[in-house]
C-alpha cells in the first residue's frame, strides 16, 4: 500500500519541486508521515488559497493562469491532499482540456469524511493514475459515482460549473434573484432588469436634454469629487447632503420603486476581487445614502 | 499644504484613486459627460437645431461617455464601435418593451406545464438570446462570456444612473 505511495512522491521528486527533506519525512514509517506530507502540502496550499478567489469577469485572466503554472506542480498530489487543491484542480480546467485527462473528484462535502477511507481510496486508483500519469500538467480528478467518465462529459461538466458559477455572481448582482430558482427564471429576472436599467437611462438622458440649457453654472459644482466622496466614504458635508435630500423626492414615476430596491437592497459579497469592491463598496454607499436620508429627516 | 488647505473642496480624499473600480468608472464617466454637454450647450446656441437632435446629440453623449469609462469590458468596445459607426441611431434597444415581456412571461408558463429538459433548454436558449440583443456585442458572444460580462454591464449602468440622476437633480433644484 504504502510503497505504492512511495514510489509515486519519488517519481514526483524526479519531475520537479519535491524537496528532498520531504522525501526524508516518508522514508520513515509510513501512515503518521502522511499525514505531516498532507500538512506540509496544506500548507503550501493555503496561500494558493487564496489565488482561488479570482473573478471570473473582468480582465484578470492573465493572472489566473499565472496562478495555474504555479500550482502545476501540485496536481500530482490530488487523492493524498485536502480539499484545497481539489478546488485548485477544478478551476485549473481553463486549461485546455482536449489535454488532459480527468477523473473527476468528489465533491469537498463528501471529503470530509475519514481520511483513512481516503487513503483506502487512494490506494485503489494509485495504481490506477500511476499508469495515466504521462505529464505534470495533467488534471487528476476521480469520478463520481454513477457518472460517465470519458472526456467529453468531463468537459461537459466542468462547463457546466463555470456557467453555475456565473450565475451565482449574476444572482448577487440583480436584485430580486435570490427567490427565483432555476436558470431560466434567473435569466428573465436578469434580462427585466437590464432592460428597466437601460430604459432609466433613456428617461434620464432625455430629461437632461430638456434641462441642458441651465446646465452651465451647477455643471462646475458638479465634479468629480463628489461622486469620489461618495465612494470612498467619507463625508463630504454639503454636496453630498444636497444630493441626498431629493433623493427620495425625485419622482422617476413608475420606475420609482425598481430604484429603490437598487438603493436599498443589500448583497452578500462574493469572493472575487472586482466583486468584492464593487460590492462592499457600493454596499457602503446605498447604506451611506440611506442613513444620510434618515439623518436629514 | 497651504493650497490644500484652499482648495479643500475640490481636494480629492482617496489615496488610491484608481483602486476602487466603482469610483474609477465614476470619476470617468463624469469627466467625460461634463465637457461633452457643455459643448453642445455652447454649440446649441450657435447652431439652430430641433428639440429631437437635441435629444439624441445628448443620449449619444452619455453612450459616448458610458462607452469610455469602461475600457476594460468587452462590451464597452462593442459600444464604442457602434456610436462610431452610426452616431444617429437610437443606439440602445429599449424595443423589448413592456408587450414581449408579457409573452415572453406567458410562454414560459406554458413552459413549465411539460417541463422536459428539452423545453428548458429551449426556454434557456431564448433567454440567452434576447440578453444578447441588450449586451452591446452580444451577438459575437457565446453564453459564458455573455454571462461574464452581463456582470460589469449591469453595474456600470446602475453607477451611470447615479451621476445622471444627480446631475439632473443638481440642475433642477
Amino acid at each position: 500500500m504504502d510503497l505504492s505511495v512511495l514510489d509515486r512522491l519519488k517519481w514526483l521528486q524526479q519531475q520537479q519541486m519535491v524537496s528532498p527533506e520531504f522525501l526524508q519525512i516518508l522514508g520513515s514509517d509510513g501512515r503518521e508521515e502522511l499525514k505531516r506530507v498532507e500538512s506540509y502540502l496544506g500548507n503550501n496550499n493555503d496561500e494558493l488559497q487564496s489565488f482561488r478567489h479570482f473573478p471570473e469577469f473582468g480582465p484578470d485572466y492573465d493572472t489566473t493562469d499565472g496562478c495555474i503554472s504555479r500550482t502545476s506542480s501540485f496536481q500530482m498530489e490530488p487523492v493524498k491532499n485536502s480539499g484545497h487543491s481539489r478546488a485548485i484542480s477544478l478551476q485549473n480546467k481553463r486549461k485546455p482540456e482536449g489535454k488532459t485527462e480527468k477523473r473527476e473528484k468528489k465533491k469537498i462535502k463528501a471529503e470530509d469524511e475519514t481520511e483513512s477511507s481516503m487513503k483506502g481510496k487512494t490506494n485503489m486508483s494509485n495504481t490506477e493514475t500511476s499508469s495515466e500519469i504521462q505529464k505534470p500538467d495533467y488534471i487528476h480528478v476521480r469520478a463520481r459515482r454513477g457518472e460517465a467518465t470519458d472526456r467529453h462529459s468531463l468537459a461537459e461538466r466542468a462547463r457546466r460549473e463555470k456557467i453555475s458559477k456565473k450565475m451565482k455572481c449574476l444572482q448577487d448582482i440583480v436584485p430580486g434573484c435570490n427567490k427565483v430558482t432555476g436558470k431560466a427564471g434567473m435569466l428573465d429576472e436578469i434580462i427585466n432588469y437590464v432592460q428597466s436599467l437601460q430604459q432609466q437611462v433613456e428617461f434620464l438622458s432625455m430629461k437632461l436634454s430638456v434641462i441642458n440649457p441651465e446646465l452651465e453654472c451647477h455643471i462646475d459644482d458638479l465634479s468629480a469629487k463628489q461622486f469620489q466622496a461618495y465612494f470612498t466614504g467619507l463625508p463630504e458635508a454639503d454636496s453630498k447632503q444636497s444630493i441626498m435630500a431629493d433623493f427620495r423626492s425625485f419622482p422617476l414615476h413608475q420606475q420609482g420603486s425598481i430604484d429603490y430596491s437598487v438603493m436599498n437592497g443589500t448583497k452578500d459579497q462574493t469572493s472575487s476581487s472586482w466583486e468584492t469592491h464593487s460590492q462592499c463598496i457600493y454596499n457602503s454607499l446605498r447604506t451611506d445614502s440611506v442613513t444620510n436620508f434618515f439623518s436629514l429627516k | 499644504m497651504e493650497r490644500q488647505i484652499i482648495n479643500k473642496r475640490k481636494r480629492v480624499f482617496s489615496l488610491q484613486p484608481n483602486k476602487n473600480p466603482n469610483a474609477l468608472f465614476t470619476r470617468r464617466y463624469v469627466s467625460h459627460l461634463v465637457p461633452a454637454l457643455k459643448k453642445i450647450n455652447m454649440n446649441k446656441s450657435s447652431s439652430k437645431t430641433n428639440h429631437q437632435s437635441f435629444e439624441k446629440t445628448v443620449k449619444h453623449e452619455v453612450d459616448m461617455a458610458f462607452a469610455l469609462s469602461a475600457q476594460e469590458f468587452a462590451w464597452s468596445r462593442f459600444l464604442q464601435q457602434k456610436l462610431l459607426s452610426s452616431p444617429h441611431d437610437d443606439l440602445i434597444s429599449t424595443s423589448s418593451s413592456p408587450s414581449e415581456i408579457l409573452e415572453r412571461s406567458s410562454k414560459k408558463q406554458g413552459g413549465e406545464k411539460h417541463q422536459d429538459r428539452d423545453e428548458e433548454g429551449g426556454e434557456i436558449k431564448k433567454r440567452l438570446k434576447e440578453l444578447q440583443k441588450l449586451l452591446p456585442g452580444g451577438e459575437e458572444m457565446n453564453m459564458e462570456e455573455i454571462l461574464s460580462e452581463i456582470g460589469s454591464y449591469i453595474v456600470c449602468l446602475e453607477l451611470q444612473m447615479i451621476v445622471l440622476k444627480s446631475i439632473v437633480q443638481d440642475n433642477t433644484s
